[in-house]
């Protein structure tokens, strides 16, 4: 994929032809200084903008040609997401904003499986706490488990722990890897700071916009 | 989940509801003004139906045997005969001439009349015609004869107003129960018929509507005087309370069918106040107008009040886009709101509107202090106007509705 914003003098490269795949139950970490594309990368994986060339593939299936209601769909259903903020909603509560995902689909189970998420994230005393009135470390909690309630086939999540401190960022690092392990969930993460992921699967490292597997300059054209 | 501030949606609520209250306190006093003078044009002049002469002054046809035909009938609680005339009315206190001038004369038939028209309890003090020689005076008239005012008809500045006894000399006092009035009527052959009155009762109105500037004598004694013996100008009709304006219509239809050939022409009171009241509709319906452009505002309100909750929630509409809602499930989310903030509106204002019509209608309130409006429960009005207000909040919802679903998902999580 390639990803040029601007025109002419304004042009800016934020992806320059990143190809590589993620097979399921990986744990990917996407690595980088900031501003060297990672986020764009996350946010064209999870279709949440077009890249300029190049495709997402998610289990075989060429999103490049959905319309915007397609794409609205299949984010929901294929995809979950975990943001550096949590970004939760926060006039609903926590059992409330994990539904949403769920409530979004048409035929969408009731809140049994949210109730059983949260209890898997360690939130199932806080259900009807306004999501305004938790930790940052529970927000977060909560926002992983908002990103699993759909059974997606990959959780992206961009910078997960960068708005925590280092024991809260732990904790959740260990959720994350331990939902990977449980669940056989594939994790695609966005972090600046390697060191608190310790052990991955994999590490993708993006610079200047390119894509380096493992630190070697290596380019993988084994399509997701 | 997108919606929760508080504050503005119950912004936009009152701005629905002052609005809906506003065309309502209209209705009430504008309309209440206008059923008012109705009523009183109907209880006074009117009647139900009214009945006249298309083409001569009088009836010719004799008017016991209308009024029979119309209490015949079913619906009709009295009928009663009225001719009217015109005089020079002339006071004389303590043996001296005091004011004299022109006066309209009104005759009626005081055992019919009370029965057909309300204005025997228009008399506030003293009573109503009902002898031959007794005269109420309407209150201007009693002023006017008592040299209180310049008003009216003043006609002649020759006497001055001499008075003795208990009265001061160049003393105002208009004319009370126990004065002598003097009418001088011009008969149909041209002959000045001269009779003096005791006055009986004083008659006064709210709104302008009675005989204020008038004289009521028996209507035999007007007859004796104009030389029209068994004439008269008109015969006013009262239904029952529970006849209708259809009714009426009815009524009136088959009178003119049963007397096809006399030149009568039988008018409801809508038809008969039309031309009194066809400018007063005009004002109303302009009045009714600068309410409904309030309304608008209050569609302005809620447009901008939506806005500035799309603007704050940008950041959550990203989020939702980012977990799969689509640009639609967006747009509803804000048009139900819409619908919410009309629905609770239109129902609030509604209440508003109700409990202050209530209150006008249990008070009996006045215009100006004096003309009772007539309040009634226009229900067909009020729905419209509750439904009016609710589109209008729905509408006026569809743009910021439609600017909440453009922001990309990316673009708008960046918010603050």
């Amino acid at each position: 994929m390639t990803k040029i914003y601007g025109e002419a003098e304004t042009k800016v490269t934020a992806l320059d032809d990143v190809s590589f795949s993620v097979k399921k139950g990986e744990f990917v970490l996407i690595v980088g200084s900031s501003g060297s594309g990672k986020s764009t990368l996350l946010n064209m994986i999870g279709l949440l903008d077009r890249p300029t060339q190049g495709k997402v593939l998610v289990d075989g299936f060429d999103t490049s040609n959905l319309t915007d209601n397609e794409i609205s769909a299949f984010r929901n259903e294929k995809l979950g997401f975990v943001f550096q903020f949590a970004n939760l909603l926060a006039d609903l509560t926590v059992l409330e904003n994990v539904l949403l995902p769920s409530q979004i689909q048409l035929d969408s189970p009731t809140s049994d499986k949210a109730k059983e998420v949260l209890e898997k994230v360690g939130l199932s005393d806080q259900l009807f706490k306004r999501a305004n009135k938790i930790s940052g470390g529970q927000a977060q909690r909560a926002a992983i488990a908002r990103g699993l309630v759909n059974n997606p086939t990959v959780v992206l999540a961009d910078e997960p722990t960068g708005n925590l401190d280092s024991v809260t960022a732990k904790n959740i690092v260990e959720l994350m890897k331990r939902m990977a392990k449980d669940l056989g969930q594939t994790f695609i993460v966005v972090t600046h700071d390697r060191t608190q992921f310790g052990d991955v699967d994999r590490i993708i490292t993006i610079k200047d916009g390119r894509a380096f597997e493992d630190e070697r300059p290596t380019e993988l054209e084994v399509i997701v | 989940m997108l919606v929760n501030k508080k504050g503005s949606l119950i912004g936009a609520v009152l701005a629905v509801s002052i609005g809906i209250l506003v065309i309502n306190v209209n209705s009430v006093i504008f309309q209440g003004i206008y059923d008012a003078i109705i009523r009183d044009m109907s209880e006074y002049r009117f009647g139900d139906i009214y009945v006249y002469d298309e083409e001569r002054s009088t009836i010719q046809k004799s008017d016991i045997v209308l009024i029979n035909w119309f209490e015949r009938i079913p619906n009709v609680e009295a009928a009663t005969p009225r001719l009217e005339g015109s005089a020079t009315a002339e006071t004389r206190i303590a043996g001296q001439e005091h004011e004299k001038f022109n006066v309209p004369v009104l005759g009626v038939d005081p055992i019919s009349d009370i029965r057909t028209s309300t204005i025997h309890e228009t008399v506030g003090e003293g009573q109503y015609v009902y002898a031959r020689n007794s005269i109420v005076v309407g209150e201007s008239v009693a002023s006017d004869l008592g040299g209180c005012s310049q008003s009216g008809f003043f006609m002649s500045g020759g006497t001055d107003p001499t008075v003795t006894g208990d009265r001061g000399k160049d003393e105002c006092q208009p004319v009370r129960v126990g004065d002598s009035v003097k009418l001088i009527i011009t008969d149909q052959w041209g002959i000045d018929q001269k009779k003096r009155f005791v006055v009986t009762g004083i008659s006064g109105t709210a709104g302008g509507q009675g005989f204020d500037r008038s004289v009521i004598i028996h209507i035999d004694t007007l007859r004796d005087m104009l030389d029209r013996s068994g004439e008269s100008r008109s015969i006013m009709v009262r239904l029952q309370e529970s006849a209708s304006p259809y009714d009426a219509k009815q009524i009136k239809n088959q009178f003119l069918q049963a007397f096809p050939n006399d030149n009568l022409k039988a008018e409801t009171i809508e038809e008969s106040a039309e031309s009194t009241l066809s400018g007063f509709r005009s004002g109303i319906a302009m009045i009714n107008l600068i309410g409904y452009f309030g309304m608008m505002s209050s569609a302005f309100a809620i447009l901008t009040i939506q806005m500035m909750l799309v603007n704050s929630k940008t950041r959550e509409i990203g989020i939702m886009r980012a977990i799969g809602a689509r640009r639609k499930d967006i747009l509803i989310i804000f048009i139900m709101q819409g619908m919410i903030i009309g629905t609770v509106g239109a129902g609030v204002g509604t209440a508003m509107g109700l409990g202050y019509t209530t209150y006008a209608k249990v008070t009996k309130m006045e215009f100006q202090g004096s003309l009772a409006l007539e309040v009634n429960y226009n229900w067909q009005k009020i729905g419209e106007t509750a439904f009016l207000a609710f589109i209008l909040a729905v509408i006026a919802s569809i743009y910021p509705s439609y600017r909440a679903t453009k922001k990309q998902p990316v673009e708008a999580m960046r918010s603050v």
